[in-house]
């Protein structure tokens, strides 16, 4: 079974990684993250805050290989921005198989295993992964 | 209503002083500290019992630090406070000190930035805000995305980015207080290790620790304590904004560009005016973006005016002279009011073998991970 590394910002359930995020009905900010308590344009009240579910799909807006870091994951290991089809840019692990990335690349999650917990679920999160344009 | 600083009553610099920054070592916050406010007082040429409050810019070391380090200096029982706000915690705390004379409910206050890099922490765990990445994203990757972006955008090379160190090392070996005093080539800047992105380790600030500290003061204090009016260096205004949402443009440059007009417009004076201007270079990339948002050359063109050596000492506008966030260092707290003491030194031509020719206004730029911008604009006695 999968289950999700941060249950609060995605869900494992779907084939494909789906986000998880707010529309404010008051002004229609789309946050990813997704944001409670208030809106951060309009200062709406939580109950305006809706939650959605965004596509994890979207062209690459800046991507840097990371070559120092403390802890886990071992370098290098690549975070991407995506703007995401339905409007913010995300902040997200690039795929560790990916050859590299270039800005308006596009590209979609798909999922990772980051660990198997004690109950033998896969812990997973979302990574990026460079995608075939689709040509009608 | 709203009501800037010149229209209350004149405020200014009337002493610097600095504690060398420095790697992380055994020498106490206090000892930094007072190093720092005996040679502002010194430079000014008065007392301790003549400083009617103090503002400590900190935001590593400790809660509560201020009164167990002036108390070296003799407890005068004045008003002190710790001003946090990141990276601009030390502006944030001349803007206040600023406010306070200018107000007319001190004469004489001091700006005073401390600091050793003992406790880094953030709020987000506290806010319970996650995002996809967490930890793996430093601020080096956050810049080094912007400089991937602006390649991108610009056609700019990593080895522009490398050039603003390079200028920076220069002017930092002539600065006795900076943490990083050798002179580096392209070479050197462009050797691994490399960071994240395309920023090498001497394109990522040194953060070490210091002080720095700043009187400010009335026309009536200059009177009344005959101070030399001749090195009086005037804050001809004081800026602070904070990040709104800009859906996808780089919110570091949008919340510069906007301080900065604002702290230009206070001044009443345009980006062509200025003289010297230290800005927050902690990575590379940053002076590129700054200077394009602070209109000091065409947006696209910062790499090109920098090549030409529009930013270097004697050029149209020196940039860091002080060696910048890159070579002075950033110990967090002083940062801000050491940026003040540089555009001080320079205003009153004192500024030694890393003097820009007839500097008459300078500017000091600090922006704060929240994210925060404070500029001051300080013009040279008459």
């Amino acid at each position: 079974m999968r289950v999700a590394a941060h249950p609060e910002l995605f869900d494992p359930d779907a084939e494909s990684p789906t986000l998880r995020a707010t529309r404010c009905a008051s002004c229609g900010r789309v946050a990813f993250p997704p944001i409670a308590i208030g809106c951060d344009v309009c200062g709406a009240l939580e109950e305006q805050l809706t939650p959605i579910a965004v596509e994890a799909a979207g062209v690459i807006h800046a991507s840097a290989t990371v070559h120092r870091h403390f802890g886990e994951p071992p370098t290098p290991f690549t975070i991407v921005e995506v703007r995401l089809d339905d409007g913010p840019i995300a902040r997200g692990m690039g795929d560790p198989g990916s050859d590299g990335f270039s800005v308006g690349q596009r590209v979609a999650a798909t999922w990772q295993v980051e660990r198997v917990d004690d109950d033998g679920n896969d812990v997973v999160e979302p990574v990026f992964a460079a995608i075939e344009e689709v040509r009608s | 209503m709203r009501r800037p600083l010149s229209d209350l009553r004149p405020v200014y610099v009337v002493g610097i002083g600095l504690h060398p920054y420095q790697r992380p070592g055994e020498t106490p916050y206090t000892a930094l500290g007072v190093h720092a406010i005996r040679g502002a007082l010194a430079d000014a040429g008065i007392e301790w019992t003549d400083v009617e409050s103090a503002y400590t810019g900190t935001a590593t070391t400790a809660m509560a630090l201020s009164r167990l380090m002036y108390r070296h200096l003799g407890s005068t029982g004045i008003p002190m406070v710790q001003v946090e706000n990141a990276s601009a915690s030390g502006s944030t705390a001349v803007r206040q000190a600023a406010f306070e004379v200018a107000a007319g409910l001190a004469d004489v206050s001091i700006a005073v930035g401390v600091d050793k890099p003992l406790n880094f922490t953030m709020p987000q765990g506290a806010a319970g805000a996650r995002d996809l990445v967490g930890g793996r994203a430093a601020p080096f990757t956050h810049f080094a995305l912007l400089a991937d972006r602006y390649m991108h955008e610009t056609g700019a090379t990593p080895e522009n980015f490398a050039q603003v160190a390079v200028k920076n090392s220069r002017n930092g070996a002539l600065n006795p207080n900076a943490q990083r005093r050798k002179v580096r080539t392209l070479e050197d800047v462009l050797e691994p290790p490399q960071i994240s992105g395309i920023l090498t380790r001497l394109q990522c600030t040194p953060i070490g620790e210091g002080a720095a500290a700043a009187i400010i003061v009335s026309e009536d204090a200059i009177e009344r304590l005959g101070i030399d009016r001749s090195r009086a260096v005037r804050i001809s205004s004081s800026a602070s904004q904070s990040e709104q949402v800009y859906d996808g443009e780089n919110f570091d440059v949008a919340l510069t560009k906007a301080t900065t007009e604002q702290a230009l417009g206070e001044a009443g004076i345009g980006p062509g005016d200025l003289d010297v201007v230290e800005l927050h270079d902690a990575f590379t990339v940053e002076e590129l973006l700054y200077v394009e948002a602070m209109g000091l050359c065409e947006p696209g063109h910062a790499a090109e005016a920098l090549m030409s050596g529009e930013f270097d000492i004697g050029g149209r506008v020196a940039v860091s002279p002080s060696g910048g966030l890159l070579a002075m260092g950033h110990p967090t707290g002083p940062t801000g009011v050491g940026q003040i003491c540089e555009i001080t030194t320079q205003l009153r031509g004192e500024g030694g073998e890393r003097q820009q020719p007839d500097a008459r206004t300078g500017l000091a730029h600090m922006v704060g991970v929240g994210a925060v911008c404070v500029v001051h604009v300080l013009s040279r006695p008459a």
